[in-house]
């Protein structure tokens, strides 16, 4: 049992280096939405495990994309350089916001959250040095749109987050963040600085959301206002997380690549009923399901085990 | 010696004074007790000295340093521990995990270390099965394991804030075997009780609160035999 762990992950690892092999230009564009949407909702579930529910995904990812579209147009940086600044500063912006924010509990820290997004949509359709309302276009995607090398840039991605999430779960930091969501006054008189490791914790998955934001609109090599902010970004990867099963690092992985792969066959089936569909499988997970898809496995191995 | 002073401590909630200025030494290394009526503000105090709530005035020294303002994770560096009235146990870690939480933020001290400590004080207590969820724990392992959590920040002084109640009375004088066992390692503890029987077997001196405010303190004859402790508190045994 405890090696099938590990066999597990060698097989999902050897999957996804053979995979592009096999597919086509749309399924691999598909791929990146895949991993894409496994940073936004394990990043997302990362900050729950604090007991924090943001909508901050929305805010993050187009800073992230904004600001790496930014610095391929006015300095024609390298693009890899371009997402890892877009990340750096959406880290730099939660660690500034998290300093006030952070001290809000509950519904004010969501929606405060929430705002982030907004404000800076209002401010980069206000000013000409982001493009106002078109936003900007660059001249080349990234890897001149070579879908193989998006592919492994967003795996790569995806990885990354998921290699966070799991050495979160096994250090000193998921004891300091379960004891914040269970009980702040118990997790402070056993000594935990609460208040470092939120900022911690809300930096670290923000900067997760900048990179992805980042990587998403090198390969489309445009931002606008309300692409880049929309806040089905937000809402979205929260759905996946939930499916999947929140509070474990695979869950919010299974929900993100079902999710995702289902909407885009839901788009080809029913192009004008897809969200119908969506929803009513959505409906069916939360009735049947409520921990999600790990919840199910979970239960069938304790099953098994007994 | 007095290891924690403190000098007119008030805290208010609103227009309500649940504490009027507190002046409360406790020495080092004995078991003292605070009693008192409901709402007399004994837990207040106890959440006032660990950092839960800050005074609204008067000041609070500890090992002679001004800690006052200090935030509860920094009082609980500085030597202060505390157990709750009702028990707060972290439901998503189990029970050596609850423990190794205070070794690890208390003490700063890495996993593995932790781990090993927090079994050694598991085994101190009496605690068994360590990988237990805390829904197959019993009452008194609760308590156990939250003095646990609370003695793995290696505190220098520890308040047990009602330990006993909810038990029966075995499993009171299994607890008052535990606190005594605690104490004789050296430990200073404030014991916060409604029961007396445990008041009178394990404390060196007893500090009285009603309304917020120091009524009288001794030693538990002395207290005891007061007039005005007997109408505060435990007039209604003498009806009976």
């Amino acid at each position: 049992m405890k090696y099938s762990k590990y066999f597990a992950v060698l097989v999902l690892l050897i999957a996804s280096v053979v995979l592009p092999n096999f597919l086509g230009l749309y399924q691999l564009q598909i791929m990146n939405f895949v991993f894409v949407y496994i940073a936004f909702a394990l990043s997302w579930d990362l900050l729950l495990r604090s007991g924090q529910l943001s909508f901050g995904i929305a805010g993050f990812a187009g800073i992230g994309g904004y600001i790496s579209v930014l610095c391929g147009y006015h300095f024609a940086l390298n693009p890899i350089l371009c997402i890892l600044i877009g990340s750096a500063v959406a880290g730099i912006v939660a660690l500034l916001v998290g300093y006030q924010v952070l001290k809000l509990r509950g519904l004010y820290f969501s929606i405060v959250t929430l705002a982030i997004g907004e404000i800076f949509r209002v401010i980069v359709r206000n000013l000409e040095v982001t493009g106002a309302a078109e936003g900007i276009l660059l001249p080349n995607a990234i890897f001149m749109g070579n879908a193989f090398k998006t592919y492994w840039l967003m795996l790569t991605i995806a990885a990354v987050t998921i290699i966070i999430s799991i050495l979160f779960k096994k250090t000193r930091i998921h004891y300091a963040l379960t004891s914040i969501a269970n009980d702040e006054i118990v997790a402070a008189s056993s000594g935990v600085n609460i208040f470092k490791y939120l900022v911690i914790i809300f930096v670290v998955t923000s900067a997760i959301q900048g990179m992805a934001g980042a990587a998403y609109w090198q390969i489309y090599a445009s931002v606008t206002p309300e692409g880049a902010f929309n806040l089905g970004f937000a809402l979205l990867p929260i759905t996946m997380a939930l499916f999947g099963g929140v509070g474990t690092t695979w869950g919010p992985v299974i929900g993100a690549t079902i999710l995702s792969v289902t909407a885009e066959y839901l788009k080809l089936q029913f192009p004008h009923g897809h969200l119908l569909v969506y929803g009513f499988i959505m409906v069916v997970a939360i009735l049947w399901f409520p921990r999600g898809i790990m919840g199910v496995i979970n239960k069938i191995t304790a099953k098994f085990n007994n | 010696m007095a290891i924690l002073k403190t000098t007119e401590v008030s805290r208010l909630f609103g227009g309500l004074a649940a504490l009027i200025d507190v002046s409360i030494e406790v020495n080092e290394n004995e078991i003292m007790g605070i009693i008192g009526p409901n709402g007399a503000g004994k837990s207040t105090f106890t959440n006032v000295v660990a950092g839960v709530y800050l005074p609204t005035s008067g000041k609070i020294e500890f090992c002679g340093q001004d800690i006052t303002r200090n935030a509860a994770h920094e009082k609980c560096h500085a030597g202060i521990s505390r157990t709750f009235q009702l028990t707060r146990p972290l439901v998503g870690l189990n029970l050596i995990e609850n423990v190794m939480l205070g070794a690890m933020f208390g003490r700063n001290h890495p996993m593995e270390t932790a781990r090993k400590e927090s079994m050694e004080l598991c085994k101190f207590l009496d605690l068994k099965n360590i990988e237990r969820p805390i829904s197959a724990m019993t009452a008194l392992e609760i308590k156990k394991m939250e003095i646990a959590r609370a003695l793995a920040t290696k505190p220098k002084l520890l308040f047990l804030d009602e330990a006993m109640a909810g038990l029966n009375k075995n499993e009171t004088m299994d607890m008052i075997d535990t606190v005594r066992k605690i104490h004789s390692q050296g430990m200073t503890i404030v014991i916060i009780e409604h029961v007396m029987r445990v008041i009178r077997e394990l404390t060196h001196r007893v500090v009285v609160l009603e309304w917020g405010k120091v009524l009288c303190e001794g030693t538990y004859d002395k207290v005891s035999a007061d007039p005005r402790v007997i109408t505060a508190y435990l007039g209604e045994e003498a009806e009976c």
